[in-house]
């Protein structure tokens, strides 16, 4: 497989502030890579140093097999699309789509023609001689999006291209802009704050905290096994209960620390008596029947949208189960919980590591 | 009785009030003087007629007698180059300070601000620099013109007819400069930084982003900027008067100075109604353009 876009040992500095430590990163030629990580974390950096619009500090940086580190914007061939769209508010939408073309002094017949082409397969036909400004949000993104195909360039970049839109409209331009992607056979780097929108487009999710990458690889293998604590929480929705336990000297049990302690047996093999971070997701979480293993929690809340039941249980620290369906419990009882060992995730409490 | 305080407390009488206050204050105070500006211009006024609104009906023969003057010609072209030259000189060099500023270095927005300091100056005063300035014998312009060689002999820049009306536009494109570039500073910092972002990643070098972006979307502010200079040069008055008193031999005189020269020292107030009028159809063409550009404004 062919890397497009390679990044190795990637440093990125605002004066003392490290805003990028040590990125490794190989992007293969028509993957969908999303880069998640809460704000501040350095997706957004990260990005903005691909498209040359920051510079590196140290590092390699490799697109399509030319090293591009001290390469201006306009000559990597990449084209972005901007969480604010960044339309030229004072040209139509073909002028806007047309853009590069004119600037690499294509033909204005041929212009017209490439607009056209796009336009069809993006539905903005009869929008072609409109202003940004008389478009509504969902046609501005699908115009900054027409305005990146076009150009046919190595790759796209998206920053946050959803986050201004309704709550709708996002989930049906998530799809739309994988459709795409997978339709031009083209390489994607896409930036959210958004684990869901990461999790349900990319084939590859990188997640970023402080300007390192906490762990990447395929969604569902971030979501089986996530590597520490932070990736654990932040990957899924509701997000993974945490609770401190400790193991029993003999392997055979755990001790959740919860407002009084909750000794659960399984047969999995556990680390002897160590301290732990128990991590379960609230899917993962089932009442017990009465003669079963498990743990006893008073319920606080509960909640539900119909087809899910939410709980949430008055220990410390919360505990969220999510229960398929509905159910009759109700706030206040006392109900007895149960997991599957193998939907434990075991981190150390110390380093907050994944423990094998 | 107390439908019609009702009215005026809350419904159209009150609409009425709002809408009478403005109108009231302006008819008073620019509709009045205007139209008996224009009134003047068709009467035969002079010191003994001055007291009285109605005066000998002329029809036309101000207009006619200010046409036929030797000095009229002149005295037009004088007022054009002078609002040339001098809207030319502040906006492009205003254009180039407000871009230099741009940049955004350390300190340029404080230094930015002491720009205005020759905005800020009475006409009088800046006119009463620049004749030091522009003095013939021993003026810094002359001595820095001779120093890099340049001149070899003095210009006396305000006696001299060939340098007197640019010795006044020098002034004035320094007084109206620092106010181009403030309004053309906010005009370029309203453009968004992501739609230079977008034009670079789109392929286009920082020339191609001067022309397609900047020039652009500053369109309203130019025109806005151009019209308020058209307005502003047209009520340059004080400077005239401080350096070369629209002389020597009318070849530094320009409409709305000759106006108050007619009016004031010679007391022919008609002839001086006269170009007063014919300024203001000039001045409201460029209103007409500066409000026209203001609502043109695009963003977003």
């Amino acid at each position: 497989m062919t890397h497009q876009i390679e990044l190795s040992a990637v440093n990125k500095y605002y004066g003392a502030y490290h805003a990028l430590k040590d990125i490794d990163l190989s992007i293969p030629k028509g993957s969908f890579v999303a880069l998640v990580g809460p704000s501040g974390c350095g997706k957004s950096t990260l990005l903005r140093s691909l498209a040359g619009l920051e510079t590196i500090s140290s590092g390699d940086l490799i697109i399509a097999g030319k090293r591009m580190n001290g390469v201006p914007p306009r000559k990597r061939d990449l084209a972005m699309v901007f969480q604010s769209y960044a339309l030229y508010p004072h040209m139509t939408v073909e002028q806007n789509l047309t853009y590069s073309l004119k600037i690499n002094g294509v033909g204005k017949a041929e212009r017209k023609r490439a607009a056209a082409d796009v336009a069809a397969i993006t539905g903005l036909s009869n929008l072609l001689h409109r202003y940004p400004r008389e478009l509504s949000g969902g046609q501005r993104q699908r115009v900054a999006m027409s305005r990146a195909i076009i150009r046919n360039p190595q790759a796209f970049l998206f920053d946050e291209p959803l986050s201004n839109l309704d709550a709708a409209l996002r989930v049906h331009m998530r799809k739309e802009i994988r459709a795409l992607h997978d339709r031009l056979g083209a390489t994607s780097v896409y930036v959210t704050h958004d684990q869901v929108e990461a999790m349900t487009m990319a084939d590859h999710v990188v997640v970023m905290r402080n300007g390192v990458i906490e762990q990447q690889g395929k969604p569902l293998d971030l979501y089986d096994r996530p590597s520490n604590r932070f990736v654990a929480g932040f990957i899924g929705s509701p997000a993974m209960n945490f609770i401190p336990a400790r193991s029993t000297p003999d392997g055979r049990a755990l001790v959740l620390d919860l407002a009084e302690p909750q000794t659960i047996e399984f047969d999995y093999p556990l680390p002897a008596g160590r301290a732990l971070m128990v991590g379960i997701r609230p899917e993962h979480l089932v009442l017990a029947a009465a003669d079963a293993a498990g743990f006893r929690v008073d319920v606080a809340a509960v909640e539900t949208t119909g087809a899910v039941t939410f709980i949430t249980t008055a220990t410390t620290p919360e505990i969220v189960v999510a229960l398929n369906g509905r159910s009759a419990v109700a706030a206040g009882e006392s109900v007895r919980l149960t997991f599957a060992a193998s939907n434990v995730h075991l981190f150390d409490a110390e380093t907050e590591q994944r423990l094998a | 009785m107390k439908r019609l305080f009702s009215s005026i407390t809350d419904g159209r009488g009150f609409d009425l009030v709002l809408v009478g206050v403005p109108f009231t204050f302006l008819l008073a105070l620019s509709g009045l003087p205007l139209a008996y500006n224009i009134l003047m211009s068709f009467q035969e006024v002079d010191m003994f007629s001055l007291g009285s609104v109605i005066r000998p009906f002329v029809g036309f023969k101000n207009y006619v007698d200010l046409l036929t003057q030797p000095e009229t010609m002149s005295i037009l072209r004088n007022t054009i180059v002078f609002v040339v030259g001098s809207i030319t000189g502040q906006f492009l060099v205003g254009f180039a300070l407000a871009l230099f500023f741009w940049i955004n270095f350390p300190g340029a927005s404080w230094l930015r601000g002491l720009f205005l300091v020759s905005w800020v100056m009475p006409g009088l005063v800046v006119g009463a620099i620049w004749n030091w300035i522009l003095s013939g014998d021993f003026g810094v312009l002359n001595f820095l013109l001779q120093q890099t060689g340049l001149l070899n002999g003095n210009i006396f820049w305000r006696s001299d007819p060939n340098f007197s009306l640019w010795a006044v536009i020098l002034a004035n494109i320094w007084l109206g400069t620092s106010f181009n570039m403030i309004l053309l500073a906010t005009g370029l910092a309203a453009i968004p930084a992501d739609l230079y972002e977008a034009a670079e990643m789109d392929g286009a070098n920082a020339w191609q982003r001067f022309w397609t972006i900047t020039l652009p979307m500053m369109r309203s502010t130019i025109g806005a900027i151009i019209a308020l200079g058209l307005i502003f040069t047209l009520q340059q008055f004080d400077l005239f008067a401080a350096i070369t008193d629209g002389g020597p031999n009318n070849s530094s005189n320009v409409a709305q100075y000759w106006a108050w020269d007619l009016s004031f020292r010679q007391y022919d107030f008609g002839k001086g109604a006269t170009i007063s009028v014919i300024m203001t159809v000039f001045v409201m063409f460029a209103a007409t353009v500066y409000v026209r550009s203001t609502r043109h404004e695009v963003r977003g």
